[in-house]
């Protein structure tokens, strides 16, 4: 299976294949890892791919700070109209948190970047500042 | 400047929204004759029924901060390019509505994508231009062009001054 993820300005190819029984390689620009099933607690490719992104990031030292996100912030004060997303859900990049309207604008607000969400922090028809912090990230 | 036009489409906003995630450039224009499932805010039905003017326009992406300038600056131009060529008195209810003696006559509803910056900037705009009856439920509030007029205007030329004055307008405020 191959997939490519843009993060930021970087793209990567990410290619994921059954080496052995229960181990799985996953290729990211050509570095590979390996993980056990089991380490994959859920097995949608965005979950492959976080995880091989973890394992680079780790590796490397590299810090990709458009990914790792402790909590989504609102870009512009409005009022929350909907919620799109639940407590324990798992965000990843382009993925639709909330419904905004500033000015009779209907905004969707979109993760960054990777993550489970810990805590909601507003609810729908609340007012919000531009930076309120919405959600939380574990 | 690239104008697609479609005979009927479910919204104009959605095909725009459809078109610059698979990459159409900014300035695409999307024009339909009628929308089956024309919508406002809170996804509110737009009425859109043939004979009108309904259009999207995939905006150059803005600073955030700049986004609320964008529906307004729409509505003064729609108000302005109504009363320049029809001598009419358009009176813009902030920030997205136009009326005329009284009723509505054109919306606009912009729909942004926004993470840390503008990810996509749609906005669609509906003009009651020739619509010579309005719905029935519709007719204490909302009028045409047609209607105050007596007669028929240019579609075309109306989409294309539109365009032209906010493509003038904005380039001051995005990239």
């Amino acid at each position: 299976m191959q997939t490519t993820i843009k993060i930021g300005d970087k793209i990567y190819q990410i290619e994921i294949s059954e080496a052995e029984e229960n181990l799985l390689k996953v290729k990211v620009n050509n570095k590979e890892y390996f993980f056990t099933k089991n380490e994959l607690s859920e097995s949608n490719l965005d979950d492959f791919c976080a995880k091989a992104l973890d394992k680079e990031t780790k590796e490397n030292g590299v810090v990709f700070r458009e990914r790792i996100e402790k909590e989504i912030k609102s870009p512009l004060a409005g009022t929350i109209s909907s919620i799109a997303v639940k407590i324990g859900e798992r965000l990843k990049p382009g993925k639709k948190v909330a419904t905004l309207i500033a000015m009779k604008m209907e905004n969707e607000i979109v993760s960054e970047g990777y993550g489970k969400i810990k805590e909601i922090k507003v609810k729908e028809n609340q007012f919000v500042d531009s930076g309120d912090t919405l959600i939380i990230l574990e | 400047m690239i104008i697609k036009n479609y005979k009927t489409l479910k919204s104009t906003n959605l095909k725009a929204r459809e078109l610059a995630q698979k990459g159409a450039d900014p300035w695409t224009i999307v024009v339909a004759e009628e929308q089956t499932g024309g919508y406002g805010r809170k996804k509110t039905a737009w009425s859109s029924p043939k004979d009108g003017l309904y259009f999207s326009i995939i905006l150059p992406k803005s600073n955030i901060d700049d986004l609320q300038t964008l529906t307004i600056l729409a509505a003064f131009i729609c108000a302005k390019t109504i009363k320049e060529n029809f001598n009419l008195e358009p009176f813009i209810k902030l920030p997205n509505d136009i009326w005329i003696n009284g009723k509505k006559v054109a919306g606009i509803l912009t729909e942004n994508i926004i993470g840390k910056d503008v990810k996509l900037s749609v906005m669609g705009i509906g003009l009651n231009t020739n619509i010579a009856k309005l719905p029935q439920d519709l007719e204490n509030i909302a009028t045409s062009l047609r209607i105050e007029l007596g007669k028929e205007v240019d579609n075309q030329k109306i989409l294309e001054q539109i365009i032209k004055a906010l493509k003038e307008q904005l380039k001051t405020i995005s990239e």
